[in-house]
């Protein structure tokens, strides 16, 4: 069933992995499961993976390097399942070259939205387009971190963003000078988490414009683009 | 006590000086009495022998030797003046009792002290003063009641200064002596004692031990590797302390984390909803819990960062969710934090407020050396004498708090904490217009 995306669920605990494997069944994905590390990667050689969910936590060759690995030899995309919260444990897991991360204990139902996105982003590039999470996007004297979630001004002082904010202006760096419509800008934002579901685009791009734009009542960077959407009309660099 | 050194070279050093001083003191007060003993004895004795041969020389009619008649001689009258200072009635009374000794009864006895360079003036100037000085003679006057006077002359060494000046000379031989040794010990006791002090001063698990070389008599080295010892198993206890939490962390979330796919399965949706909640609500507990068992090993570098966006950003983020949070905008501030730990910090403040109060109102007040964001909510407040209670973790008020709100009071000893580790504080105030005020200060 090629139309049927394959997910290769890497986790040692049993009880997480055989119940989670049948849901994501449930929701209509082909689920291959391994236990340990090698099993992954003998796995990964012999189907076509369309993703992969990788615990970071196992005994052996854990899962950042087995994210590395995967990253150094193929364009599958990864979503981290993490137990650590911590700040450093994200950033190191989308310096790895992970697509998305969750937390134990994560909703299946959640995990597999975020799941579909990002295949359904694959799928729409043809091949994995989405760029890593991790480095930095210059624009307009501003600089984007990624791994950190947040903005620095040309003064190197850290704008902090909500997860709104974020996810909106992420869309928009990566795509500069297209113009993105309101749907666009929903379904690339969704799914990273459930924050920006409810809350308008509109509303949210004219928060973004308060904290970058000089003169926020005529906008420079991010412009309307009238009976269309938002595009960002900075020169973007790839730091 | 401002004389009291405080160190101790300084005290080991006060006290054998005095000490010594003291002995030596003791010493000479008993070297002076014996001197004087001698000196009583050497005074009396010969003229008392001499006057005894001198009478009994007279009972047998011979006549008095020539040497022995220039030593005591007799005189019709006291030679010695009634004006007469100097007088030593102790050498009187010891010739009295010597002469009663020998059987000769004696009337009045009478003593003057002469310079004894009368006896010596054949010798320089300088060198007689000099005698004068150490030496003098005593005149003896013995009454014969009838008979006249017997006078003899004896030696009399006069203490002075000699005595004195050997005494100062003893003295600072023997602190020389004994000092030197006794501070040179010190130090060598003192050096290593500092830095085992300053050692213990820097003490901090996440950093090797200062190199602290074994130095010093066994009893200090026997010391330093015990603090060695304890150091390494302190580090040890703490390390395993941070490899327990993690593991905990680890493992029970592994558990909820299964716990949390399995209730996917389950049919009613209202308690499969129930149950992820509550899986939630454990998860976030056990986030606190890890988070204030790790609080001053933060690994968040500090950053300039612009507080006005920061809190606003997080007051988005409660609003995304749905729930009633407003924040008076506010100019930028860029301030040095750990971003991330303010985040949490503030998200517990407003969090609490949103479980409590219903909703929250968030402002930042900026001053030149501090700023402060304030949260502000709408509910009942908290019983004064409770307001310090709460930051203690695992404290909730029973009253104005129900169960199912949810959660032990983590929320602001982590807050607290958070605050504290950036040289900040949180405190809790009721508002006149009811409802309760909490206020993150950060310092600049």
């Amino acid at each position: 069933m090629a139309d049927t995306p394959h997910l290769l669920l890497v986790d040692d605990e049993r009880s997480i992995r055989e119940p989670l494997a049948r849901f994501l069944e449930k929701q209509g994905l082909r689920v291959t499961q391994a236990a340990h590390a090698g099993d992954a990667r003998a796995k990964l050689a012999a189907y076509a993976i369309d993703l992969v969910i990788l615990d970071v936590m196992m005994p052996g060759e854990d899962g950042l390097s087995l994210c590395r690995h995967i990253r150094a030899t193929s364009d599958t995309p990864v979503i981290l399942l993490t137990a650590r919260a911590e700040e450093t444990d994200r950033i190191v897991g989308l310096e790895m070259g992970a697509d998305d991360y969750v937390v134990k204990p994560f909703s299946p139902r959640e995990l597999a939205t975020r799941a579909k996105v990002i295949l359904r982003r694959a799928a729409a590039a043809g091949t994995r387009q989405h760029p890593p999470d991790s480095g930095a996007y210059a624009f307009a004297g501003w600089v984007l971190k990624m791994g950190e979630r947040v903005l620095v001004d040309r003064e190197g002082v850290t704008v902090p963003l909500s997860t709104g904010e974020y996810n909106l202006l992420l869309a928009l760096v990566t795509r500069p000078r297209q113009v993105l419509t309101r749907d666009q800008l929903l379904d690339l934002t969704q799914g990273r988490e459930a924050a920006a579901f409810d809350r308008a685009i509109d509303n949210q791009v004219s928060r973004l414009r308060k904290k970058i734009e000089p003169d926020p009542k005529t906008p420079t960077i991010i412009k309307t683009v009238w009976g269309g959407g938002y595009t960002l009309t900075a020169e973007v660099t790839r730091l | 006590m401002r004389l009291w050194p405080r160190s101790l070279a300084g005290q080991l050093a006060l006290v054998s000086a005095v000490a010594l001083f003291v002995g030596q003191a003791i010493n000479f007060g008993l070297i002076l009495r014996e001197r004087a003993a001698s000196r009583l004895a050497q005074a009396s004795r010969p003229v008392a022998i001499r006057v005894a041969d001198l009478l009994e020389r007279e009972a047998a009619g011979v006549s008095p030797a020539r040497a022995v008649r220039g030593r005591v001689r007799r005189l019709a009258t006291n030679p010695i003046p009634a004006e007469a200072t100097e007088r030593r009635p102790e050498v009187a009374d010891e010739v009295r009792r010597q002469l009663a000794e020998l059987g000769i009864a004696v009337g009045r006895i009478d003593t003057q002290l002469l310079p004894a360079s009368e006896l010596v003036q054949r010798r320089p100037r300088a060198l007689r003063r000099w005698r004068d000085r150490i030496m003098a003679r005593l005149r003896i006057a013995i009454e014969q009641p009838g008979r006249g006077w017997l006078v003899g002359v004896a030696p009399w060494p006069r203490p002075g200064p000699r005595v004195l000046g050997m005494l100062l000379v003893q003295t600072l031989v023997i602190y020389l002596l004994t000092l030197l040794p006794l501070l040179w010990i010190a130090r060598r006791l003192s050096r290593p004692l500092r830095e085992l002090t300053r050692a213990a001063g820097q003490f901090h698990p996440l950093r090797p031990p200062l190199p602290l070389p074994a130095q010093g008599p066994e009893d200090l080295r026997q010391l330093i590797a015990a603090f060695h010892a304890l150091w390494a198993r302190v580090a040890a206890m703490l390390s395993e302390k941070d490899r327990m939490l993690g593991a905990i962390g680890h493992d029970l979330r592994t558990p909820l984390a299964a716990l949390r796919v399995r209730i996917e399965s389950v049919e009613d949706e209202q308690d499969r909803t129930r149950m992820a909640e509550t899986v939630m609500e454990m998860s976030r507990t056990l986030d606190d819990i890890l988070s204030l068992a790790r609080l001053g090993h933060s690994s968040e570098p500090m950053g300039e960062v612009d507080l006005a966006a920061l809190v606003d950003a997080v007051v988005e983020d409660f609003r995304d969710l749905g729930d009633a949070v407003s924040f008076t905008p506010s100019d930028r501030l860029p301030w040095r934090v750990r971003p991330a730990a303010i985040r949490r910090a503030l998200r517990n403040l407003i969090e609490n407020a949103i479980k409590y109060g219903g909703s929250a109102d968030v402002r930042l007040e900026a001053g030149p050396d501090r700023a402060c964001v304030v949260v502000a909510d709408e509910g009942p407040g908290i019983a004064p004498e409770l307001l310090e209670t709460v930051f203690d973790p695992f404290t909730r008020i029973e009253q104005s708090r129900n169960r199912d709100t949810g959660g032990i009071g983590l929320g602001l000893a982590l807050a607290r904490g958070l605050a504290r580790e950036a040289g900040g504080e949180v405190t809790l105030a009721n508002r006149p217009t009811g409802g309760l005020e909490a206020r993150l200060t950060l310092p600049r």
